[in-house]
C-alpha cells in the first residue's frame, strides 16, 4: 500500500491562549488535487507551515511523503506561500536557479529546469531581467517557478490565485492540472470556491482551526439538503423526503410552481420515483445542484470570509 | 553546510553587484594612491627665503653659523635614521652619524661637518649600501638665505631698506632651491648695540617664529658678551659664562619599552580596531538592510520552506562577513603595497610597525580577536534586522547598541596609547563585548599569555552563547509581523527553548 503524500493525525497548534489548529486529522493520497478550504484565520497557513516544519505542532503527528516534516524533504516539495516576494535585484533566471539549488539540485540541473519552466510560463524574454523590473503578475509567475523548479512530488500552494488576473489564474489552473497529470500531489489552500470547484478531487474544509468536512465534491454537496423546483397541480408537501415547500406562483393552465427542500439524506431521484408510482402529476422537475460556496457557507457558517 | 554556503554566496553576490560596495571598496586604495602621487609630485616646499643685511658687519656670521648648525643637525639626525634603517652603523661605529642621538649637541654636529658632512658620510656608506636602498634625501632647509634683491639699498639705513624690500616680499623670489616665498628681511643697523637701537625685521605677513627666534637669540648672546666684557671679564671667561648650561641626564627605558616603540608597535593592532569598527558597522548595516528587505518583501517563508533558519543566519553571517573581510584585505593590501612602494618617513614608521608581528602568536591572536569581534557585532545587527519591519523599527534598537559599543571603544583607543597599563584597559579586556577591541589595542604593547588565553576562552563562550540566544530570537522573529518585541519579550524569546513554536506576532 502506498504511503499517503501527507498525513496529519490529531494535530493541534496553540500560540499562547490561541488555538490556531485544533485536533486536525486528515490524509492526502498520492496524486490528485486536494483543496484546503477555509476562510481567513481558519488555520490553513499554520497547517501548511507545520507540514513544512517552519513551525512545530503543539501536539499530534505529521507525516510528509512518508516521513516526519523536515528540510530533508525540501527537494521533493514545492511550496508557494501566501505572502509572496523575491530578491528584487536578482534576475529571473538566477532566482529560479537559486531556489533549485536550495532544494538540493545540482547547478546544472537547476539551470536546465529553470530555463524549461521559464519558457513554460512565457518568461523566456525576461530571463535576465531583475525582478524589480517585473510587474506583480510576472513576479508571481517567477515565484511559481521557484516552487516547481525541482519537479516536486508534493506541491503546496497557499492561496495561489490571490493577486493574479483572470488570464494568469487560467494559466495557473492549467499548471496545476498538468502537475496532477504527471503524478504530483497538489494541495492548495484557498478561500475562492470556484477554483476549488474546478480543480479539486478531494476537499478539506476548516473553520476556526477545526475540520468541518473531508471528502469529494459530490460528498460535500450531498451534505447540503437538495433543493428542487417542480411544476405540479398540488402542493407536494407531505410526499416522502420533502422537508419544506414554498409556492412560487402559477405556471398557467392550472399548474403551480413550487420550491422543495428535501430532508437531509433524501435523494431527488427517490422523490421522482415516489411521484411516478403514486401518480403525483408533474410537468416540471428541476434539481438545483448546490455550489461549493453554498456547501461551505452551510458547513462552516456565514461569518467566514470567502469568495464565490 | 551546503545551504549555508549557498546563502552566503547569494548574499555576497548581491552586495558585490551594488555600486555602493565598489565605491566603498575602492575609496581607500584610491585615497592611498592619490596621497602617494600627491606626496611625490605635488609635495609643498616648506622652506622660505630671507635676506640679512648687517650694516654693523659684526653679527651676521654668528647668525649664519647658528642656522648652519641647526640645519646640519637635521641632516645628521636624518642620516642617523637612514644608517639605522639600513644597518650601516658598523661602517664606522665612531662616526657622528652612527650614534643615533635624538638631539646631537653642537660639538657633535661640528664634528660631523668637520668630517666632511653628508657627502663624506655617503661616500663611506656607499659600498655597504643594500641594492634596494633608496638614495639618502637631504632634509629641506627651513630658511634659505638670499642676497638683498637688486635695487634694494643696503647702505642708506633701515627705512630706505624697508621701503624698497616691501615690493619683492609680496611674492616668491629666486633662491638656489628654486622660487620660494620671500618671508623675512632683516636689517641690523650700523650702531646696533647702542641703547634704543633696534634690529629691524620685515615679514610678508607669515610670521616666522623659528628664524626670528634664532636671530634674537644670537643677537642677545652677542650683546651679553659685549656687556660681560665691558664689565671687565676677559672674552674667554665671558664666552664660558655664555655657554654655561645646566647638566641634565635623561634616563630612558630600554629601547623596546620606549613610548615611541610602543606607539609604533601599536599601529597595526589599532588599525585593526578601526577596521573592525568600520567593517562591522558597514557590513552590519548591510545585514540589517538585507533582513528588513527580506521581511518586507515576504520572501522568507519561501526560503524557510527549503532551509533551516540557522542555515539562513549562518549563511548571512558568512556571506556578509566575507564581504567585510574582502574590504579589510583589499584596504590592508593596498596600504601595505603603498608602504612598500614608497620611501618616506611615514612608510618607515609603518614598516617599523610590522615589528608588532615578531612574536609567532601575535598574528593568530590578531586574527582571532578580529574575527570574533566581527561575528559578535554582526550578530547584533542581524538580530535587530530580524525583528524589524523597517529602518524606523530598527532605529529603536540600533542607537543603544551603537552607543554601547562605540563610546567605550573610542575611550579605550585613546587610553591604550596614553596609558597602556591603565586599569580601564584591563577591565575592558575582560568584558566580552569589548574584549576584541581592548585586546587588539593592547596586543602591540605585550599582553601576558595567560590573560590572552583567559579573555580568548571567555570570548569564545560569549560568542557561542550570543549565537545560540540571539539565534532563537532570529528564528522566532523571521515570520512575525507587527511591532518589534519590547525588551521583556526580547528576553523571553532568547530563553524560549523551542523558538519554532513561537506565535507569529499579530497572527
Amino acid at each position: 500500500m502506498t504511503a499517503p503524500a501527507l498525513l496529519l493525525d490529531k494535530v493541534t497548534k496553540r500560540f499562547g491562549d490561541f488555538t490556531a489548529v485544533d485536533d486536525l486529522s486528515f490524509e492526502v493520497a498520492t496524486g490528485g488535487v486536494f483543496g484546503f478550504l477555509g476562510g481567513n484565520g481558519a488555520g490553513k497557513t499554520t497547517s501548511l507551515r507545520m507540514v513544512l516544519d517552519i513551525i512545530r505542532p503543539t501536539s499530534g503527528r505529521i507525516e510528509v511523503l512518508g516521513a516526519a516534516p523536515s528540510r530533508e524533504a525540501a527537494g521533493r516539495i514545492g511550496f508557494l506561500p501566501e505572502e509572496r516576494g523575491l530578491y528584487r535585484l536578482m534576475t529571473v533566471l538566477d532566482t529560479v536557479v537559486y531556489f533549485g539549488r536550495l532544494k538540493r539540485m545540482s547547478a546544472g540541473a537547476a539551470r536546465k529546469a529553470a530555463m524549461a519552466l521559464i519558457e513554460r510560463l512565457g518568461l523566456e524574454d525576461r530571463a535576465k531581467t531583475p525582478l524589480v523590473k517585473l510587474s506583480k503578475g510576472l513576479a508571481q509567475k517567477v515565484q511559481l517557478a521557484t516552487a516547481l523548479v525541482n519537479e516536486p512530488d508534493l506541491v503546496l500552494l497557499d492561496e495561489p490565485f490571490s493577486g493574479l488576473d483572470p488570464v494568469n489564474q487560467g494559466v495557473l489552473e492549467d499548471v496545476i492540472r498538468e502537475l496532477s497529470r504527471k503524478g504530483s500531489t497538489v494541495i492548495f489552500s484557498t478561500h475562492v470556491m470556484q477554483h476549488a470547484e474546478r480543480l479539486c478531487d478531494r476537499l478539506l474544509m476548516l473553520a476556526r482551526g477545526r475540520k468541518v468536512f473531508e471528502g469529494t465534491q459530490d460528498e460535500a454537496k450531498a451534505a447540503l439538503p437538495s433543493r428542487l423546483t417542480v411544476i405540479c397541480r398540488a402542493d407536494p408537501k407531505g410526499l416522502p423526503g420533502v422537508a419544506t415547500t414554498a409556492s412560487l406562483g402559477d405556471a398557467a393552465e392550472g399548474w403551480s410552481r413550487f420550491e422543495i427542500t428535501l430532508a437531509p439524506g433524501a435523494d431527488p431521484g427517490g422523490l421522482l420515483e415516489v411521484c411516478t408510482t403514486q401518480g403525483f402529476a408533474l410537468r416540471g422537475f428541476d434539481i438545483h445542484r448546490p455550489a461549493l460556496h453554498e456547501v461551505f457557507i452551510h458547513l462552516v457558517g456565514g461569518d467566514q470570509e470567502i469568495v464565490r | 553546510m551546503r545551504a549555508v554556503l549557498l546563502v552566503a554566496a547569494r548574499e555576497m553576490r548581491q552586495v558585490l553587484a551594488t555600486r555602493g560596495f565598489w565605491v566603498t571598496l575602492l575609496i581607500v586604495p584610491v585615497a592611498i594612491a592619490g596621497a602617494l602621487f600627491a606626496s611625490t609630485h605635488f609635495a609643498p616646499h616648506l622652506n622660505a627665503a630671507f635676506t640679512l643685511v648687517d650694516a654693523s658687519r659684526r653679527y651676521a656670521p654668528r647668525i649664519e653659523k647658528r642656522l648652519t648648525l641647526d640645519y646640519q643637525r637635521d641632516v645628521l639626525r636624518d642620516l642617523s635614521a637612514y644608517v639605522d634603517r639600513w644597518k650601516l652603523a658598523s661602517v664606522d661605529p665612531g662616526a657622528a652619524w652612527a650614534q643615533h642621538d635624538a638631539w646631537p649637541p653642537d660639538a657633535e654636529v661640528e664634528r660631523f661637518i668637520a668630517a666632511g658632512g653628508v657627502d663624506a658620510a655617503l661616500r663611506r656608506l656607499k659600498p655597504r649600501l643594500p641594492a634596494d636602498a633608496p638614495a639618502f634625501e637631504l632634509p629641506e632647509q627651513a630658511f634659505v638665505e638670499i642676497a638683498p634683491p637688486r635695487g634694494v639699498p643696503t647702505t642708506q639705513g633701515p627705512e630706505a631698506f624697508g621701503r624698497a624690500v616691501a615690493a619683492p616680499m609680496r611674492g616668491e623670489i629666486a633662491t638656489p632651491d628654486g622660487k620660494r616665498p620671500f618671508t623675512v628681511a632683516v636689517y641690523i643697523p650700523q650702531n646696533f648695540g647702542e641703547p634704543g637701537v633696534p634690529v629691524r625685521i620685515w615679514t610678508n605677513g607669515r610670521f616666522n617664529e623659528g628664524l626670528i627666534g634664532t636671530i634674537r637669540e644670537q643677537l642677545t648672546t652677542a650683546l651679553r658678551q659685549n656687556a660681560l666684557q665691558g664689565a671687565g671679564l676677559s672674552p674667554d671667561v665671558a664666552t664660558r659664562i655664555q655657554t654655561l648650561s645646566a647638566p641634565i641626564q635623561v634616563s630612558e627605558p630600554p629601547a623596546d619599552a620606549r613610548r615611541s616603540v610602543i606607539v609604533t608597535r601599536s599601529i597595526i593592532p589599532l588599525a585593526l580596531v578601526y577596521l573592525l569598527l568600520i567593517t562591522t558597522f558597514t557590513t552590519g548595516s548591510l545585514m540589517l538592510q538585507g533582513m528588513i528587505e527580506e521581511r518586507s518583501n515576504k520572501l522568507l517563508e519561501s526560503v524557510l520552506a527549503t532551509i533551516r533558519p540557522s542555515a539562513l543566519m549562518y549563511g548571512k553571517l558568512l556571506g556578509l562577513g566575507a564581504v567585510g573581510l574582502l574590504i579589510v584585505v583589499v584596504w590592508s593590501g593596498c596600504a601595505v603595497a603603498g608602504v612598500l612602494s614608497s620611501h618616506n618617513a611615514i612608510s618607515d614608521v609603518l614598516r617599523s610597525s610590522l615589528q608588532a608581528l615578531d612574536q609567532p602568536w601575535i598574528a593568530p591572536a590578531l586574527i582571532f580577536y578580529f574575527l570574533s569581534g566581527y561575528v559578535m557585532v554582526s550578530m547584533l545587527f542581524l538580530t535587530i534586522g530580524s525583528v524589524s519591519d523597517s529602518m524606523q523599527d530598527a532605529q529603536g534598537y540600533l542607537m543603544p547598541v551603537i552607543i554601547l559599543i562605540m563610546l567605550p571603544v573610542v575611550v579605550l583607543m585613546q587610553v591604550s596609547l596614553r596609558t597602556p597599563d591603565s586599569p580601564v584597559m584591563h577591565v575592558l579586556s575582560w568584558i566580552p563585548l569589548y574584549t576584541p577591541f581592548a585586546m587588539l589595542s593592547r596586543l602591540g604593547q605585550g599582553v601576558p599569555l595567560a590573560e590572552m588565553l583567559g579573555t580568548g576562552a571567555m570570548l569564545i563562550v560569549f560568542v557561542a552563547l550570543e549565537l545560540a540566544l540571539l539565534g532563537r530570537v532570529f528564528q522566532a522573529s523571521l515570520l512575525s509581523t507587527g511591532q518589534p518585541p519590547n525588551p521583556a519579550a526580547f528576553l523571553k524569546l532568547m530563553f524560549q527553548r523551542d523558538s519554532a513554536s513561537r506565535s507569529p506576532r499579530g497572527k
